[in-house]
């Protein structure tokens, strides 16, 4: 442990820290511009100069590690020369356009011009001017005023993995920007932006929006996605106008994928307004006033029998106050179980089982993910599923992690050291159950080269993604998983590497919460089990579900089968709580307008099961209120209203029915604790029927990152990022089918049809052909269901 | 005394049988015999220092090569020669290219090291084929390969020819860019003989170093030792350009007086002593020297630093009274600024910034406030780059205004040149 003095103080410090690192664990500031504390060391700014006694010359605190009895001095006459020197030389090329930039107001160039630099020029020769670029819909540039601090090439390189950043040219004519000009292809660019630290990379969303010093801040966390990167809500004048990354170690450090950054504008998009309710007369609705909607709604609710009322709920932007308060209404107020949020899984086999938290979420932390030496992906995009998980990975990857991926597709992935094994569609389980026989000695091929990755590994795990928890056999394949982790003996106290990743903003907390049939809040047993989302919308097909309650969850968009979900709706009295119009709010009798994130406190559990607030920044907008409050007051109109009055009392009991869910407990700026759970159940039985293999071509769906939730379908910028209406084929098929790219096939199934624009992309397998999910009349989602997994389709090429 | 340019005036020079003919591999083996501690012993003793400019001791060097290291290690020799004014690395590849390769194995075998790089200036094209064939040579001879000199031990050796760029001929620029990156220097620490190429250790030699070399082991450190002066051991290749009767290389005994290297070995300065107006002594980042300075100087790297400018790589520019040192210095400025990598800042701004004043007070343009602030941007350039190129470029600006400030004060006031 080196001892040395800074400014006169002193402090004991790790071998290898750099002086930079040490002076702030002393909370003295060293200004610096190319230093970035979760990017590689470049140190050419030349601005954190510091006299180190017995060296000749200043030296840069951010690269020289510290030593022994060396006494440094931060702030000397030798130190301050040098900072004006360099800050001139900074200056002088700059365009000092600060009245016009974004970054005006926070930019480090201007402040430490303030604190160091000269007030006037010295400098009357010709200014530097630089081309700038075009690169998509997130960057705007403004080469000129580069400072050529490197932080993003090193950002581009180190983190997103896309190296599209780099410097051409020499001297002062060097340039940094894309070798190619060409949209940044990362799903992390916004980051570019937030640390660049003068305005040459500025958010093209936000370009000339605001003034920094004008926006008011409120700490977030964010819903799109199942890691929860904390973030901070930039906002004025009531509108959410920019999301920044708030640094956390343990979860996104200091970054933020693009649909987290730039959702926001969806946040204020197709709004409920006001109560409505179905006039008598015809189909129109009718503004009413909520007295009247709750009215209506409870007259609904009792106008049937209890057990003929089912609630959905959203789990992507729905907090956990509402989700418990919703719950606790359908089974304590009305009466039934018949509750779910799951609307995209086909197996609900599980259910049957008293499975455990731990058995649903992640056991490896985020920060411990970083730390595994052989990774295994079933059925995982980790890269377009949770961005920042990825990060993780990649950084274990860079550690020397090896990497396998069993999945339908190849992955467009930045992980190093990454072995894929492309199996065909529902075939998975077949795969897992050779890896573990493998184990045992007996097995070849890809089963032996997996079962070696998990036994050659110190610290292995499996991460289970969206495919895998869709999948028609997905509780075979979590047991799968579980029993390979057991069998290399990774499922202890010290390291437990089985992970369920389930990427929906808020699932853990609808789970938490006994937004299931089958348990109450806190994995509480039932004695009467309701019915899973998929039989809800059986029922409700077939006239046994009456009245839906729809927190949030829209069937028409949510629901794997969509065709059952408009035989449903068509047939039951729909109430509709949430904060979007949407398919299933036109259809509704009564639409009672909730809140969206950023306007109401929620709390948000994330993949790992660490539980966080997101604090309220804006109001809602008209009469929207928060939507445990319009169950509160719904509830009114029971003979047991819920027993809960403000958000404190709500929160209370949500922490009776699961300590984790308790905040008092944590001090300031504490986070709750990841993967506070245990343990997870080994032993279950595994029969694995094999699969015939089918000829003909398959349709995979897949969702898509920057189109999975209310708010990222209404957002433009999410847009402009999603390739919406493409089909996925593999260009050996396409040229079979004389398909070409762009153009415009026919995909039928049954009776079933949509016509979308081909992507021709060697990733997807002959044999499938994969899209997104997609949204309204013309997507593939219509041809899809709860029964099969991957329906065969025909293709034909269109004309045009 | 000739020491590397010892045969280079021999017919065919460059061929092995020349070569062997006049004693050549003969240290290599002899190395052999002493053991790898005690050629690195000699290289010490003999005092000799790197020849591309820094004038760090080789032999040092040579030992902070860490030793049982599990990581291959490796030899850089730097023949990328982009020093204006220099040019004696060129006779020595193209006139005795065995010596520079006798002198790499030698280093090899003490240092523990298996493959080797020479890492040539891009423009050498005819010396680059001239090299290789004499380590095409070599490896036909089995001095090179797999089992050199049949001792089962291995050094192979390559050839990297650069692009052009000054920078790569700084060490770590030049490590850079043998591993296919842009030229760029790296940060020091970590030092080469630690992380070096592919984040090995490696040596980095000049030529003229490495070629020396055999001559050491051959006769003993403490010969060489003795010739030049203290700590300017050995002799020094001169490379003379400018304004003497007799541009060319002279390889002298360091410690020679200025004057007689240009009176007596370069013919003498165009139109007499008294028509000197100023020596460049060690390539164009050295500041220069006024006429009554270099009447008196001696080459040696001691009284160089005293003058305030260094030896550097030895090349002399002898600059009369005929020229310009505004203009002088404009153009070594435009060069300055046309090779900063761009990497740090007071480089990148600074090198652009002393062009363009330059450029405005040879045009007559400049203020007196020019003069000081040249001289201030100089001071935030110099030893606050990652490296040495900033204050190369600081050098010729510094040296010039402190010998000829009244030329820049002239330029200023009469929009023209003193000399005419």
């Amino acid at each position: 442990m080196p001892t040395l003095i800074i400014d006169g103080k002193e402090i004991d410090v790790k071998p290898g820290t750099s002086i930079m690192e040490a002076a702030r664990l002393l909370n003295i500031a060293i200004p610096h511009f190319c230093y970035h504390p979760k990017l590689p060391i470049a140190g050419n700014c030349r601005m954190c100069l510091v006299e180190v006694e017995k060296m000749p010359k200043p030296v840069i605190s951010c690269a020289m590690p510290v030593s022994e009895g060396m006494v440094v001095k931060t702030d000397s006459d030798m130190v301050r020369t040098a900072r004006k020197g360099v800050l001139e030389f900074l200056l002088i090329n700059h365009p000092l356009d600060c009245p016009v930039c974004d970054q005006g107001g926070e930019c480090t160039l201007q402040d430490l011009a303030m604190k160091y630099g000269p007030d006037r020029s010295r400098f009357h020769d010709h200014k530097r001017q630089a081309l700038n670029y075009d690169l998509g819909p997130l960057i705007e540039t403004e080469m000129n005023r580069c400072i050529h601090c490197t932080r993003c090439i090193r950002f581009s390189e180190d983190v997103s993995g896309v190296e599209q950043m780099g410097a051409v040219y020499r001297g002062d004519h060097m340039q940094v920007g894309p070798f190619v000009e060409q949209p940044l292809e990362s799903e992390l660019t916004g980051n570019l932006a937030e640390i660049c630290p003068v305005g040459a990379l500025n958010l093209k969303p936000f370009h000339f929006q605001a003034r920094g010093w004008e926006l008011k801040h409120a700490d977030g966390v964010c819903p799109h996605c199942s890691v929860g990167c904390h973030t901070r809500l930039d906002h004025q004048d009531g509108r959410i106008l920019r999301v920044m990354a708030r640094s956390w170690n343990e979860g996104n450090e200091a970054w933020l994928c693009d649909k987290g950054r730039f959702a926001n504008d969806g946040l204020t998009e197709e709004r409920l307004l006001t109560p409505m309710v179905r006039s008598s007369r015809g189909n129109g609705f009718k503004k009413a006033s909520w007295p009247e909607a709750l009215d209506q709604a409870a007259a609904i609710l009792k106008s049937v029998r209890p057990e003929e009322v089912a609630g959905l709920a959203g789990d992507s932007i729905q907090g956990g106050e509402e989700l418990f308060a919703f719950q606790d209404l359908l089974r304590n107020v009305v009466g039934t179980n018949h509750l779910d949020h799951r609307l995209r899984q086909r197996d609900f086999s599980g259910d049957a089982l008293p499975l455990t938290r731990a058995d649903l979420l992640m056991n490896t932390s985020l920060v411990n993910l970083a730390g595994a030496d052989g990774i295994l992906l079933v059925g995982f995009d980790p890269r377009f599923e949770t961005p920042l998980l990825n990060f993780r990975l990649r950084r274990a990857s860079q550690a020397g992690a090896r990497v396998m991926a069993i999945h339908p597709r190849k992955l467009t992935s930045n992980l190093l050291n990454l072995t894929e094994i492309v199996v065909g569609a529902g075939h998975e389980v077949e795969l897992l159950n050779q890896v573990l026989r493998a184990l045992d000695g007996e097995g070849s091929g890809d089963a032996a080269a997996v079962a070696e990755l998990l036994k050659g590994a110190k610290k292995p795990v499996i991460l289970l993604g969206e495919h895998a928890i869709g999948h028609p056999e997905a509780e075979l394949l979590r047991r799968l998983s579980v029993a390979l982790l057991d069998k290399v003996g990774a499922i202890g106290a010290h390291w437990n590497g089985f992970n369920r990743v389930a990427s929906r903003g808020n699932a853990a907390s609808a789970q938490d919460m006994g937004v299931v049939p089958h348990r109450g809040p806190g994995y509480a047993r039932l004695d009467w089990v309701g019915m899973n989302g998929a039989e809800i919308l059986e029922a409700a097909a077939a006239g046994r579900i009456k009245v839906l309650f729809l927190l949030g969850a829209d069937p028409l968009e949510d629901a794997l089968d969509r065709d059952l979900a408009r035989r449903a709706m068509e047939k039951v009295r729909v109430i509709h709580l949430g904060a979007y119009a949407c398919d299933a709010s036109q259809r509704a009798e009564v639409v009672l307008p909730g809140l969206a994130p950023g306007e109401k406190s929620m709390t948000l559990t994330n993949c790992e099961g660490r539980v966080q607030q997101s604090s309220r920044a804006v109001n809602g907008p008209l009469e929207a209120k928060e939507d445990w409050r319009v169950l509160r007051a719904l509830s009114d109109r029971f003979s047991a209203p819920l027993g809960y009055n403000d958000l404190e009392a709500l929160r209370k009991r949500m922490a009776a029915s699961d300590h984790r869910y308790d905040f008092s407990r944590l001090g300031p700026g504490e986070t709750a604790q990841a993967c506070d759970h245990s343990p997870v159940t080994k032993g279950l039985p595994v029969s694995v029927a094999i699969h015939a293999a089918e000829d003909g071509i398959h349709l995979l769906l897949e969702s898509c990152l920057y189109r999975d939730d209310p708010v990222t379908w209404r957002s433009r910028v999410m847009g402009k990022l999603a390739r919406d209406g493409r089909l996925r084929i593999h260009p050996d098929d396409a040229t079979g089918l004389a398909i070409v790219q762009d153009g415009l096939v026919r995909v039928l199934q049954g009776e079933k049809r949509v016509e979308l624009r081909a992507d021709l992309d060697s990733r997807i397998p002959r044999g499938v052909v994969s899209g997104d999910f997609g949204r309204g009349e013309n997507a593939l989602r219509q041809l899809c269901d709860y029964s099969g997994g991957y329906p065969r389709v025909s293709l034909v090429a269109l004309p045009g | 005394m000739k020491i590397v340019y010892q045969n280079i005036h021999l017919p065919n020079s460059h061929t092995l049988a020349v070569y062997e003919a006049n004693g050549g591999y003969q240290a290599v083996l002899k190395a052999f015999e002493l053991g790898s501690d005690e050629v690195i012993e000699e290289v010490k003793r003999s005092g000799i220092r790197g020849r591309g400019g820094a004038g760090f001791p080789a032999g040092l060097k040579w030992s902070f090569i860490p030793k049982n290291d599990p990581r291959p290690k490796y030899l850089t020799c730097n023949a990328d020669e982009g020093e204006p004014g220099t040019c004696k690395d060129r006779d020595i590849i193209r006139y005795d290219p065995h010596r520079l390769i006798e002198g790499m194995i030698i280093c090899g075998y003490a240092v523990g090291i298996q493959q080797g790089y020479i890492y040539i200036r891009g423009e050498f094209y005819r010396e680059t084929e001239r090299l290789q064939a004499a380590i095409d040579e070599a490896y036909a001879k089995g001095y090179l390969g797999e089992n050199i000199f049949g001792r089962g031990s291995r050094f192979h050796l390559a050839i990297h020819r650069g692009g052009g760029a000054y920078v790569c001929g700084e060490e770590t620029g030049l490590i850079e860019s043998i591993e296919g990156k842009k030229g760029q220097p790296r940060l020091k620490p970590p030092f080469p003989a630690n992380i070096g190429l592919y984040g090995c250790p490696t040596v980095i030699n000049n030529v003229e170093t490495l070629a020396s070399v055999p001559t050491i082991i051959e006769r003993g450190g403490a010969w060489y030792g003795a010739l030049g002066v203290a700590k300017s051991s050995g002799t020094k290749v001169f490379s003379v350009s400018g304004h003497v009767n007799k541009p060319g290389n002279y390889e002298v005994e360091l410690g020679i007086p200025l004057k007689t290297l240009l009176e007596e070995h370069a013919g003498g300065v165009r139109g007499g002593w008294s028509n000197l107006k100023g020596v460049i002594p060690g390539g164009s980042s050295s500041p220069i020297l006024p006429a009554e300075i270099c009447a008196t100087i001696t080459m040696d790297y001691d009284s160089m630093a005293k003058a305030g400018t260094m030896l550097g790589s030895g090349a002399v520019i002898v600059i009369d009274k005929s020229v310009c040192i505004v203009r002088a210095v404009a153009r070594l400025s435009r060069f300055y600024r046309h090779e900063s990598c761009g990497q740090c800042t007071p480089c990148r701004e600074g090198t652009g910034w002393l062009s363009q004043i330059m450029t405005r007070m040879e045009a007559g343009q400049g203020t007196h406030e020019d003069i000081d602030l040249l001289l201030e941007i100089c001071a935030n350039i110099g030893g606050k780059t990652i490296c040495a190129l900033g204050d190369a470029a600081a050098g010729p600006v510094l040296g010039a205004i402190r010998a000829f400030r009244e030329e820049f004060i002239y330029h200023v006031e009469h929009g023209r040149c003193m000399a005419g």
